[in-house]
């Protein structure tokens, strides 16, 4: 026998839980379309199945779930299970619904997808790390692997951590250096962009090269060992659709802005 | 390699479990440009991982929650420590129960908190500390095995 509980989401227009138990058999299809119907005329866009207490669910009453979470998808949103037992799991797995369907481990986690998905909140990770050319390398797969992770493309995540890692290595190499000089590394991410904030204290002695180095290069020169130095900055400017630097004798702010392609 | 110990690096990120997987393979990079043996950075790795678990299972309620984690890097050492912005009653309970030394011939204390027995396998010392307001830190130190 199955029981539903629908639970509205604090805080939220769009979300909602609904809480299975018992067995989804075709005894109990009527019952989850009903569910589902209803919230479908409560206009809300994603629902989190949490199927802490199902120990069964048949191929008949996926169905239902993968009708109705076309609907959901169709709308914008979305229809996902959470805190499934291992065993239901892996059947779904068999099934290959898990091709289909996001499972999460916990309530919070697919609540988290929600708002990244509909709610389109940004997510910020803030690094504070010295001023060593050796941790930009890890730094910069990190910030890499996030962006995968949060759905970006091969080719997006490459291009970030291209930029990472040329904003930080400009940090280290024109920053102050010693191990209480620390660059300070915030970046937000959302379903449409990445923003990074990269922010040190400058070196004194090396002001002059850096404000050289932010001036506009002039195509028209031929290269020499100076404007070689440059390209870094200029490789930037090409993959971002954002660039501002703020470089005084108190600190150096890099601010990049950059759109996601795919 | 021109870095110097010790030094720090910090990192808050928001509190979910998809995060972790990228940020202990960061702690593991870490280590090892900093000289550290790859064995040893596959262990912290297994330390990073248990306390992030642990800091987004128990320590993560509220609307946008936030996990600060410090490896602070020694010549001999690595130590973490993890600050979560608090749980609520029942999470720090269970926080408190996974604390107590497992006796691993009991099944109920095996599956209340494996996850710390590992850390305490891995590492020289583990401190929890819990103030009024549920905030949690956890202080892990690993000493360097090769030296």
């Amino acid at each position: 026998m199955m029981n539903v509980e629908i639970k509205e989401v604090p805080a939220t227009q769009n979300a909602v839980i609904l809480r299975f138990s018992g067995e989804l058999n075709s005894e109990s299809i009527g019952e989850i379309c009903s569910s589902f119907e209803k919230l479908e005329s409560e206009e809300k866009k994603f629902a989190i199945a949490d199927m802490t207490g199902v120990s069964l669910i048949s191929s008949a009453a996926l169905g239902e779930f993968m009708g109705a979470r076309k609907r959901f998808v169709e709308k914008g949103g979305d229809l996902v299970f959470a805190k499934m037992k291992m065993d239901i799991r892996t059947k779904l797995n068999l099934m290959g619904a898990t091709k289909i369907f996001r499972v999460f481990s916990d309530i919070r986690s697919a609540l988290n997808a929600y708002k990244w998905q509909v709610e389109r909140n940004p997510e910020v990770l803030h690094l504070k790390f010295p001023s060593y050319l050796e941790v930009v390398p890890p730094l910069r797969q990190l910030i890499s692997r996030i962006a995968k992770l949060k759905g970006y493309s091969n080719k997006d995540s490459f291009r970030i951590e291209t930029i990472v890692d040329e904003v930080c290595n400009n940090a280290v190499e024109h920053g102050k250096q010693g191990v209480d000089q620390k660059i300070d590394l915030k970046m937000s991410i959302d379903p449409q962009k990445i923003e990074l904030d990269v922010v040190n204290m400058s070196d004194p002695e090396k002001m002059d090269s850096l404000k050289a180095l932010l001036k506009p290069r002039n195509g028209a020169q031929g290269e020499t060992s100076d404007s070689k130095r440059g390209r870094g900055l200029a490789l930037i400017k090409m993959l971002t659709d954002e660039l501002t630097v703020d470089c005084s004798e108190k600190g150096t702010s890099v601010h990049i802005k950059k759109v996601r392609e795919e | 390699m021109n870095l110097n110990f010790p030094y720090n690096v910090e990192l808050r990120f928001p509190g979910d479990l998809e995060y972790i997987p990228a940020i202990r393979k960061f702690v593991s990079e870490l280590l090892q440009v900093s000289g550290f043996s790859q064995k040893f950075a596959y262990r912290s790795e297994i330390i990073v991982d248990e306390i992030c678990n642990n800091a987004v299972s128990y320590g993560c309620t509220g609307e946008n929650p936030e996990i600060e984690l410090i490896c602070s890097l020694f010549s001999d050492r690595i130590e973490f420590t993890i600050k979560d912005q608090g749980g609520d009653k029942i999470n720090v309970e269970k926080l408190h129960a996974a604390l107590k030394t497992a006796d691993l011939n009991k099944v109920e204390e095996i599956n209340r908190g494996l996850g710390l027995e590992i850390v305490r396998m891995l590492s020289e010392s583990l401190d929890v500390a819990i103030d009024k307001n549920n905030l949690t830190s956890v202080h892990v130190v690993r000493k360097r095995e090769d030296i």
